[in-house]
């Protein structure tokens, strides 16, 4: 436990320095496009005839378009933290779609199979949960970029069952020797949970259209369908519950943008 | 941008301090003893303090500890219960290490009973409760020596042991 968290918040703060570099050499590419209009004001003063000054206002900024779609994309942390840890098994898919200028539509799918082994009880949880819910997109892009500083909120709901490998009685006077572990194996299905979460993100496009993502979750339960005998330790998509209500999460995602029309923004005066 | 980038870190390594939160705190009611208070015989309703009790469970060869002691002087004993067996035997010595083996008196009660595990947190895992069986509860028997029984009557006062807070025996002497 305490290596996956080592290994795992030294995985964010490289990938935090990755997006600090994606986003220094982004302003290069916005400079281009007001060269490419430079190009065409020379064209202007070939015909001479013209004697009344009329000013067109063709000046670079006015004809940004943005761009409508969705983007679909996967969590790479839960991806592949099965290659390095044998106790989970997990995938999550990732989509949002642009509403307006500044929200977006969005919704996490995903499944779980993790086998928590703590100190006095050990139990695996298998479920599927999905989230839906919206990001606004805080960031004043440049131009015709589209990277996003989000922040959000998310409804989630997760339906699954745990099943209690083994646990370990607490005798805090244990003069007859300890007891071992005692093994169970049994079932709890037909749980499920609920919550409401706020998701911090960023979304930087690496590549056309394509995007890599990194999200912050609190979480905070709202309901919580308990087995008898036993408690929800573990939640699919809420992941680890403690005394409170409240949770954390993270995920790192690898997005496409499928672009569906474009839309022009007037021109600012 | 770089004050996002330095919140996202910071709120990273905030959740890196969380570390394992998983002790048992030791206020919370986990295995529960069973409590044994000592009352007068001629005098029912009068708690009688006992004297050098030396009380041994079976098969052990050191006395449980009462507040660090192996011997009870007072009214009130809490011993622990074997939570993956269905009995528990102890032998109750009263004026244990007493020059005069005239005084010293052993008596043995063996208590049968059920066992229930409940869940109690991550951190402390499970507990056990305990029900005493309810046509036998317990066996009354001498000790080795062959001498009078100290103990006068056993009365149970609760079967169910799921707590400390109250009496489940009551012994007469």
């Amino acid at each position: 436990m305490k290596h996956t968290l080592r290994s795992f918040f030294s995985i964010c703060l490289l990938l935090s320095l990755a997006f600090v570099q994606a986003q220094e050499t982004t302003p290069v590419k916005s400079i281009k496009q007001p060269t490419k209009t430079e190009d065409k004001t020379p064209e202007a003063p070939l015909p001479l005839v013209d004697l009344s000054p009329v000013k067109t206002n063709n000046d670079s900024i006015s004809s940004t378009t943005e761009r409508y779609g969705v983007r679909v994309g996967v969590d790479l942390y839960k991806l592949t933290r099965a290659l390095y840890d044998k106790d989970y098994k997990g995938i999550e898919f990732v989509g949002d779609y642009r509403l307006t200028k500044k929200y977006y539509l969005a919704a996490e799918i995903g499944n779980e199979n993790k086998t928590t082994a703590d100190d006095r009880v050990n139990f695996t949880t298998k479920g599927s949960y999905l989230k839906a819910g919206f990001d606004y997109n805080a960031y004043e892009n440049w131009l015709d970029m589209e990277n996003i500083i989000s922040i959000g909120m998310r409804y989630g709901f997760s339906t699954f069952n745990q099943e209690l490998n083994n646990y370990k009685i607490y005798n805090s006077n244990p003069y007859f020797g300890e007891v071992p572990v005692i093994v169970s194996g049994e079932k709890f299905s037909g749980l499920n949970a609920s919550w409401v979460e706020v998701v911090a993100g960023l979304k930087v496009e690496v590549l056309d259209n394509i995007f890599v993502g990194f999200g912050l979750q609190l979480k905070l339960l709202v309901t919580n369908k308990q087995p008898e005998n036993f408690s929800n330790l573990y939640i699919p998509g809420f992941n680890r519950t403690y005394d409170g209500d409240f949770g954390v999460g993270f995920n790192y995602t690898v997005t496409y943008f499928v672009p569906i029309y474009k839309k022009k923004i007037a021109p600012k005066k | 941008m770089k004050k996002t980038f330095l919140l996202l870190l910071f709120f990273a390594f905030t959740f890196s301090g969380c570390e394992k939160d998983d002790i048992c705190d030791a206020n919370t009611p986990t295995t529960p003893r069973l409590v044994i208070e000592f009352y007068d015989f001629d005098n029912p309703s009068v708690l009688k303090s006992v004297t050098n009790l030396k009380v041994v469970g079976a098969g052990m060869t050191d006395g449980i500890l009462f507040n660090g002691s192996m011997i009870a002087n007072g009214s009130k004993i809490s011993t622990p219960l074997k939570t993956n067996e269905n009995s528990t035997s102890y032998s109750l010595t009263l004026n244990s290490g007493n020059p005069n083996p005239a005084l010293v008196n052993e008596d043995i009660i063996k208590f049968d009973y059920l066992t229930k595990e409940l869940f109690v947190s991550r951190a402390c895992g499970y507990k056990t409760v305990f029900s005493l069986d309810p046509i036998n509860p317990y066996i009354h028997s001498d000790g080795a020596a062959v001498d009078q029984k100290w103990i006068k009557f056993i009365s149970v006062e609760n079967s169910n042991i799921e707590n400390e807070n109250e009496t489940h025996i009551k012994i007469f002497f």
